[in-house]
């Protein structure tokens, strides 16, 4: 995987990122790239700043100093909302549904950004409003049945299973029918067979859907099955980039993994 | 049991996206409607008109109003009260200035002015969230009724302070003033609060009645997905405003008549209307009208059967009333936050599988 990349292979660059919260610094001159259709893992131990990088790429947080490029373009400081018009959705390391609301709904607020009427049409329903109501339906539909969670459809997520929250999660992330899929440790807390079925899911919609996806995750067996590439924090900084079987022996990434001192 | 969804089943998104899947349901509703339309202005009186229409009515539509903003969008308000003044005010400096216009469009009017009112008070609630927002509208609700007290402007100059509703008509039948006749207040109201409901219902169930229960669920994930928390809490405001605009303006126009704003619409209102929303329903139009009309009709009875039937004095009957209100409002807060409408949903979940609850 050592071999010269095009510009154009390129989906999003982070360049020299720096972040810190007051006297902490989360992220600290940190540079990584994520190639068009690739699965790439973010690795560290906790309090690393994984969680910060995913939160700096869609918008939350802010950094200090660094670049961000996405499709080719520097992108200009940037709201959430405006992040996720441009193709990038995720799911959080604390499951962040709306509870309130179905499964169903949950998709369906997943698509608001592919959904246009206007208020007008909204309020009259018949119509516009109703015929884009159905035509995203369908695509959710499609979603509900690639996740398998039909029989949930209607279930307020609140009162659902920890696995098939996290599984719903994804699904509003799939809703957006974005270019990238940022996801904060999809797997935390599951057991073995549903970090299968996830896994599954996750090659699943890289492979079908074409989309590129960056995860954080602790797993290391499984971070080494499903990603192409790992990059590798350690408080806040890079450590090692590269594939799995490289990362794994990597001496610096050995060391932080068994807590070896820091001089 | 008749109550089926057996046998019922959907074959379309068409279908399964109604207001009212059930079969049963949309023909009770279709029944309301249609006896309230044909049948109830042959029968209405004074009595029924001023006890007990009329206030239901505009009630259910301030509550549809806040229900809009704090059911659905999770933003506190305790400015109900001075958001009906707004359209109270507008409706009439609209009346008195544009004597021939049509009194739906003036309502229609009253209620947008409220909208924009309710869009500049809204502001804050960028910043702040829960129990400081709560307060900042309560500051907003002291702030209009202080205005309306003190700007003559407001009052047309009037020696009382009062603001009257003058006589005006819609297709030759007074619709306002003492000579107004039952039904056509009754009809003029309801005609209001049945389209508003209905829009207020497609709003809900669409691209921005999610967008605003997802603000209400987690604002953080509403933004990753694209919502602008800026225009989805401003929208609501200004929905919402809109529709207790609207209601502020029948309250004075065709339901009091003359109107001194701190005891019309004082922050008593605001309680009140937050307390129907609560024992009707958070996030639900039918519980607007439900929790209106308990919560206004609750009174009434409790005081016609203990005051006039058992010959109770009238202040232990109030004080009753207030225990009991105050009763139902923690018992709904805690064990059931989505209201009557709720627990009739879960009484009708249990009659569909009857008798095979599994
Ligand atoms: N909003 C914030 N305010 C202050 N400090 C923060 C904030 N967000 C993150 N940090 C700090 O930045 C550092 C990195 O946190 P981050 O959540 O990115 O770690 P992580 O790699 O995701 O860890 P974990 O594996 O536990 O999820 C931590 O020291 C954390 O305390
Ligand atoms: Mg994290």
């Amino acid at each position: 995987m050592q071999d010269i990349v095009k510009e154009d292979d390129i989906l999003l660059e982070v360049r020299n990122i720096s972040l810190s919260f007051g006297g902490v610094k989360a992220l600290e001159d940190v540079s990584f790239d994520i190639r068009k259709g690739e699965v790439r893992a973010i690795i560290g131990p906790n309090g690393a700043g994984k969680s910060s990088m995913l939160n700096v790429i869609n918008g939350f947080y802010h950094p200090q100093e660094g670049q961000i490029w996405f499709n080719g373009q520097l992108r200009n400081r940037m709201k959430p909302h405006q992040v996720a018009k441009l193709g990038i959705a995720r799911t959080f390391q604390n499951i962040a549904l709306f509870k309130g609301m179905s499964t169903l709904d949950n998709l369906m607020t997943g698509r608001y950004i592919k959904m246009h009427s206007n208020l007008f049409a909204q309020m009259i329903w018949k119509g516009p409003a109703q015929r884009e109501e159905i035509e995203h339906r369908q695509k959710v539909e499609e979603i509900i049945d690639f996740l398998k969670i039909q029989s949930i459809r209607k279930t307020p997520v609140g009162k659902l299973p920890y696995g098939m929250q996290k599984r719903v999660e994804l699904g509003r992330a799939l809703a957006a029918e974005s270019k990238l899929l940022l996801l904060d440790e999809p797997m935390a807390g599951m057991n073995l067979e549903e970090k299968e079925d996830m896994c599954r899911f996750v090659l699943d919609v890289n492979e079908q859907f074409g989309t590129t996806i960056a995860l954080i995750e602790h797993d290391m067996g499984v971070v080494m099955d499903i990603s192409n590439r790992v990059v590798v924090l350690d408080y806040g900084k890079k450590l090692a980039d590269g594939s799995p079987d490289e990362v794994r022996n990597n001496a610096a990434v050995i060391d932080a993994y068994l807590g070896v001192s820091h001089d | 049991m008749f109550y089926r969804e057996s046998g019922d089943f959907k074959t379309s998104y068409i279908q399964d996206q109604q207001i009212f899947p059930i079969l049963q349901d949309r023909v009770f509703v279709i029944a309301v409607i249609a006896f309230a339309f044909l049948v109830v202005p042959f029968l209405i009186n004074d009595y029924w008109e001023k006890s007990v229409l009329l206030p239901v009515l505009i009630w259910s539509l301030a509550a549809i109003g806040l229900n809009i903003l704090t059911g659905y969008c999770g933003q506190v308000s305790l400015g109900t009260g001075g958001f009906m003044a707004v359209g109270a005010y507008a409706s009439y400096k609209f009346t008195t200035a544009f004597p021939e216009l049509n009194m739906f469009i003036i309502v229609l009017l009253s209620g947008g002015v409220t909208a924009m009112v309710g869009v500049l008070f809204g502001l804050p609630s960028l910043r702040i969230k829960g129990f400081y927002l709560a307060v900042a509208t309560l500051a907003s609700q002291f702030f209009l009724i202080w205005l309306f007290n003190k700007v003559p402007w407001f009052y047309n100059y009037s020696a009382s302070g009062q603001i009257n509703a003058p006589e005006r008509f819609v297709a030759g039948i007074a619709v306002t003033g003492p000579n107004a006749p039952p039904w056509a207040t009754y009809l003029f109201c309801l005609i209001l609060v049945v389209v508003l409901a209905l829009i207020a219902k497609n709003l809900t169930r669409g691209r921005f009645g999610r967008s605003w229960m997802a603000i209400r669920d987690m604002d953080i994930a509403a933004e990753i997905i694209g919502v602008a928390p800026l225009k989805a809490k401003l929208s609501a405001f200004s929905i919402s405003s809109f529709y207790i605009g609207i209601a502020g303006a029948l309250f004075f126009l065709v339901y009091l008549g003359a109107v001194e704003p701190t005891e019309a619409f004082g922050i008593d209102k605001s309680f009140l209307v937050l307390f129907m929303i609560i024992i009707g329903g958070l996030g639900s139009i039918l519980g607007s009208f439900i929790g209106a009309a308990f919560m206004f009709l609750m009174p009434v009875l409790i005081k016609n059967i203990l005051v006039n039937g058992l010959g109770w004095s009238t202040d232990i009957v109030a004080h009753l009333i207030f225990m009991i209100v105050g009763g139902l409002i923690m018992f709904f807060l805690i064990v059931e936050p989505h209201g009557l409408a709720q627990l009739w949903r879960v009484t009708k979940e249990k009659l569909r599988l009857w008798p095979f609850p599994h």
